[in-house]
């Protein structure tokens, strides 16, 4: 058969997709366990950050037990959608999974409320695929770290309650600074975060109303 | 023109280096040097991903027809670097966590594709796995060097290890790790490198 034929140009990509496709996915399975394992991992070890857990070691275990030992999870269904909350046993601080479109991916993160829901603990980011060097920087600890103590404006309209960036009033406590070069992240961050904060009050609203009918909760 | 080994291990490594004399792949030599160990990984995939695409388009060279060879270059790279992607986040997660766009990135390196492309197409399969291996480490020696000018120079430390006493008598340069920093190496090294280390050919 000639290589300029339409059959055997069609033959041969046809042949190569299916030998790398195969290639790909083999390798794939074969490092399955290790990729649900390494997830699970920094899930946990987000978690000890963000709750400011003291770990003993820094094997998967220690962290495992470091969250067994101090954090309560449950799952909250809300209008469809799940929930995942964590509790703090001793300060009693209560933290969910957020999540929401970025400049380029989804973005998802964990932020640490106290117990009252009137300003953020903290805030780790699990997953983002932003701009390295830009939006990325959203996961340093310099942009994190601004959120500790920031007053959640409950009050305020619900894409104002936490502002990322610039606010008619600069020092306002409910305002943290943007990443220069990435306004895109941050005016995004933004938008998600409030519309979180606000979706999430009122999941849990109605669980706490709904569990205190049921039964007593282990959490109150 | 006929190749010895020796001949191709030199162009890639000095002569022909990809960073300073083809100025190839400079979108991650400036992304990654920030931190040695992340060069390291990034080196490790470029190394195995020309290596194993120059040997698989060499291989399948006379098969490959010629309107299409560009496609099937890409999707051979794409598959190696999907590889070098899977093992990385397998094996060392926080470092792909960091460097895990530009591994995606490494299907566009310039290297790879050049390589394939002027190389590996017309040459034996043995001899175009060492172009390959030769390209990728002369582009690593250039990035391990800027890295291990830059991590100290920015963070005080290498490898993540900081340097003794560093507090007394290093303050931290902040240019260095940002992305003026690379320009500002990688700059200096082109014009050492073809300053001193390789000869003009002069017409």
């Amino acid at each position: 058969m000639k290589k300029t034929s339409p059959a055997y140009i069609l033959g041969f990509m046809i042949t190569i997709c299916a030998v790398f496709g195969t290639g790909i996915a083999s390798v794939h399975y074969a490092t399955l366990d290790m990729l649900i394992k390494n997830e699970k991992l920094h899930k946990n070890r987000t978690i000890c950050r963000v709750f400011n857990l003291s770990v003993a070691g820094a094997s998967a275990d220690a962290f495992q037990k470091a969250i067994e030992d101090n954090i309560t999870y449950e799952q909250i269904t809300y209008q469809g959608r799940t929930w995942d909350v964590y509790k703090r046993k001793d300060t009693g601080n209560i933290g969910f999974i957020f999540s929401g479109t970025g400049f380029w991916d989804r973005i998802s993160g964990i932020i640490v409320l106290s117990a009252d829901l009137s300003k953020v603990v903290n805030i780790q980011f699990l997953d983002h695929k932003e701009t390295p060097g830009l939006g990325a920087r959203i996961e340093e600890a310099w942009f994190t770290d601004q959120f500790k103590g920031v007053l959640i404006a409950w009050e305020q309209p619900v894409d104002k309650r936490i502002i990322v960036g610039p606010a008619p009033i600069p020092s306002a406590k409910n305002r943290v600074d943007a990443i220069t070069g990435a306004t895109q992240t941050s005016i995004a961050l933004m938008r998600f975060l409030n519309s979180e904060l606000e979706t999430f009050r009122k999941a849990i609203k109605e669980w706490k109303e709904k569990t205190m009918l049921e039964m007593p909760s282990p959490w109150e | 023109m006929a190749y010895t080994p020796k001949q191709v291990f030199l162009n890639g490594i000095w002569l022909e280096n990809p960073i300073y004399r083809q100025v190839l792949g400079i979108c991650s030599t400036l992304a990654v040097t920030n931190l040695l160990a992340n060069t390291l990984f990034m080196c490790f995939g470029l190394i195995f991903t020309t290596a194993l695409s120059n040997f698989t388009i060499s291989v399948l060279r006379e098969y490959i027809p010629k309107r299409i060879r560009m496609i099937v270059q890409v999707l051979i790279i794409a598959c190696y670097v999907m590889i070098v992607d899977i093992i990385i986040k397998a094996l060392v997660p926080d470092i792909h966590r960091f460097i895990g766009p530009y591994v995606g990135l490494i299907i566009t390196n310039c290297i790879i594709m050049g390589r394939a492309e002027a190389f590996a197409s017309q040459n034996r399969p043995l001899l175009s796995l060492f172009d390959g291996v030769a390209s990728g480490v002369g582009y690593s020696l250039v990035l391990i060097f800027i890295a291990s000018v830059r991590e100290p120079l920015g963070f005080g430390t290498i490898l993540g290890m900081t340097l003794p006493a560093r507090d007394l008598w290093w303050h931290s340069w902040i240019i260095m790790v940002m992305p003026p920093g690379a320009f500002f190496m990688l700059g200096m090294f082109t014009w050492f490198a073809r300053r001193w280390l390789v000869k003009e050919v002069k017409r």
